[in-house]
């Protein structure tokens, strides 16, 4: 009892001495040089055209194009403190996945702003990002009209396209990659969830929590009418033929149908403003096809 | 010949080679580490810091993240190359190797259950920054309880069964691992990976120190058991009739490194190579003697994990590299060089 109750006290010590890594969407004391971590973070910088202030980007973050041109801190849970410092960022911009918690407590006991942004996997998500960075960055009115121009009409075309539930009835596979001969597919709680319900369709691997490898079995009597895969992901298969004739695909009625959509991963499951683009895309051809 | 050479001179002190070798290996090690210091992508003039010309915030970088670094990787690398040296003269064994006794898996399993599950049950960035460690030191704790329990319940045994319960226990510790991999997200799973790979950043002082302590404390426990291994390769029998309690140097030597080696892996992750490689690379250098090899191991390891940590994070700045890789990467291609060099004398 003596040690747990000790434990609890030094537990709560150290909640209370350490920095607080919150999403607060206030602005920022100084937005000048951002350090960015996430992809959706810097499409959302650049199409708030912030992108001046970029000093550095991690790894997933390749749209636009020449932000890859920008300094590297590396893959986003590996992030090094002295190497961002290096930078000397004002402010790092971070999707929830930053890491390591470590790295980040130090870099934030030197004294530089760190927000965090929530991720969730809805178009609503991807407006509050928005709107989130907006306001850190002093720039409301920009996000306001991003949100108008770019996010709207396509919400409104989704929505269109989606009237009724039309498109639930369509089962839809995501598979990230093939990993020693078996399908890594995306269940619920994963990005590729989120893009599935905002194409208003179903899910065919429901069952399933997060990124799994699954069972030929399991594969057919999910019985999908759509698999979507990233180019990254075809790749693991080779040729989309190659891909439609896999043992545990052939089976299936997408892969009967031909009905394979490739797509970039990044745009997919980044979860910008390009994803909305990418659900859209999705749905129409999801649409296309008498059930 | 080496045998009998060794046999001989285990009664003597170190030779004027030996002393030597241990001398350029500790000048190694220190200079190294004001290497480390003195680079790193953020830019930091050393005679500024030590003039007191440098900016708050380059202090700040180099006393709150440099410098801890640098110290616990010489600590992490002395207590894997001495642990490994006095683990292989225990076993008698030149493959034995710090994580062969379940040590470095009870720390990982203990890392796995943070990393994993700390983000379901609401545990936050900062406070995931202390837990990880100490969850880490919980389960190398474990394991040594357990080895103890083991050991001791069954009296006298020989090194084949302790080694058989390092065996098991690693089993049984990949065991958990695998489960939390199977149910781990994506970026959970990307979290657990690059433990296994090992990493010094993120350390404080807070962390540090205690560890420093424990990894310090293990390592002097285990240098005065040298001449006690150096009778022990005449064999276990031949060691106690010459006076040694095999048993109770058995517990020293592996409750040591138990410490030692948990207290490392639980700031640094896993890091492999150092602990096996490093004391045959100091054998080669200047012979088997353990009074000799022991502190050599620990200096020479030192020097190597400072050196390699250096390359991990100043190689692809402001990005970083594990530090795993790089042992790995450097350390195996010279090993293979020193072994075929030594088929041709």
């Amino acid at each position: 009892m003596m040690v747990m109750k000790m434990l609890m006290m030094l537990i709560t010590l150290l909640c209370l001495a350490l920095p607080c890594l919150a999403n607060t969407c206030t602005t920022a004391r100084d937005p000048a040089r951002i350090s960015v971590a996430g992809g959706s973070l810097t499409e959302i910088l650049y199409r708030l055209g912030a992108e001046k202030q970029i000093v550095a980007v991690d790894s997933t973050s390749n749209y636009p194009p020449e932000a890859s041109k920008l300094p590297s801190i590396g893959y986003i849970r590996n992030i090094s403190a002295e190497g961002i410092l290096s930078l000397y960022p004002t402010l790092i911009l971070g999707e929830d996945d930053i890491g390591p918690p470590a790295v980040l407590a130090q870099v934030h006991a030197m004294g530089i702003d760190i927000e965090i942004l929530t991720e969730e996997h809805s178009a609503q998500g991807i407006i509050d990002k928005i709107r989130c960075i907006g306001s850190i960055i002093g720039e409301s009115g920009k996000a306001n009209e991003l949100i108008k121009q770019f996010m709207l009409p396509r919400i409104d075309e989704l929505n269109i396209l989606t009237k009724k539930g039309r498109l639930a009835n369509k089962k839809i596979l995501f598979i990230l990659s093939l990993q020693a001969g078996s399908p890594i597919v995306g269940g619920t709680e994963t990005s590729a969830d989120g893009l599935i319900r905002m194409t208003g369709s179903s899910n065919a691997m429901a069952d399933v929590a997060g990124w799994k490898a699954t069972s030929t079995e399991a594969i057919i009597s999910a019985a999908p009418d759509f698999i979507v895969i990233s180019r990254r992901g075809l790749n693991t298969f080779g040729e989309l033929d190659e891909m439609r004739l896999h043992p545990a695909l052939r089976f299936t009625p997408a892969a009967k149908a031909g009905n394979i959509v490739v797509m970039d991963g990044m745009q997919m499951l980044g979860f910008g403003p390009r994803t909305l683009d990418a659900a859209v895309t999705l749905s129409r051809r999801f649409s296309s096809t008498k059930p | 010949m080496r045998v009998i050479a060794h046999k001989a001179a285990k009664v003597k002190n170190l030779s004027a080679n030996q002393t030597l070798t241990l001398i350029s290996l500790l000048v190694f090690a220190v200079a190294i580490a004001t290497l480390a210091c003195a680079s790193g992508s953020f830019d930091i003039s050393l005679w500024a810091i030590v003039q007191g010309q440098a900016s708050a915030l380059e202090n700040n970088v180099f006393m709150q993240i440099r410098v801890p670094r640098v110290l616990l990787s010489g600590f992490v690398g002395a207590s894997l190359g001495l642990s490994g040296a006095a683990l292989q003269g225990l076993f008698r064994n030149p493959l034995a190797d710090p994580g062969l006794i379940g040590v470095s898996a009870g720390a990982a399993l203990g890392a796995a259950i943070v990393i994993v599950l700390g983000s379901r049950f609401g545990v936050g960035a900062t406070l995931g920054a202390f837990l990880l460690p100490m969850a880490a030191i919980s389960g190398a704790a474990l394991v040594i309880l357990l080895l103890y329990i083991l050991t001791s319940g069954f009296g006298y045994q020989g090194v084949t069964y302790m080694l058989l319960v390092g065996i098991a226990v690693n089993a049984l510790a990949s065991v958990g691992i695998g489960i939390l991999t199977y149910i781990s997200s994506d970026s959970e799973l990307r979290g657990l990976t690059f433990w296994t790979m090992g990493s010094f950043g993120g350390v404080t002082w807070a962390l540090l120190v205690p560890a420093l302590l424990l990894i310090t404390a293990a390592l002097l426990a285990m240098v005065p058991a040298a001449r006690a291994l150096d009778l022990l390769q005449l064999g276990e029998i031949e060691a106690s009739r010459l006076g040694i309690d095999v048993g109770r140097l058995r517990y020293r030597v592996i409750f040591a490194a138990a410490v030692a080696v948990g207290a490392s892996v639980s700031l640094s992750g896993m890091i492999g190579f150092v602990g096996l490689v490093i004391p045959h690379l100091v054998r080669i250098v200047g012979g088997v003697h353990h009074c000799y090899l022991l502190p050599g191991s620990a200096m020479a390891g030192a020097g190597l994990m400072i050196a390699a940590d250096l390359i991990a994070r100043t190689v692809i700045q402001p990005a970083e590299l594990p530090v795993g890789l790089i042992t790995s990467a450097i350390g195996s291609p010279f090993f293979l060089w020193l072994i075929f060099r030594m088929k041709k004398l």
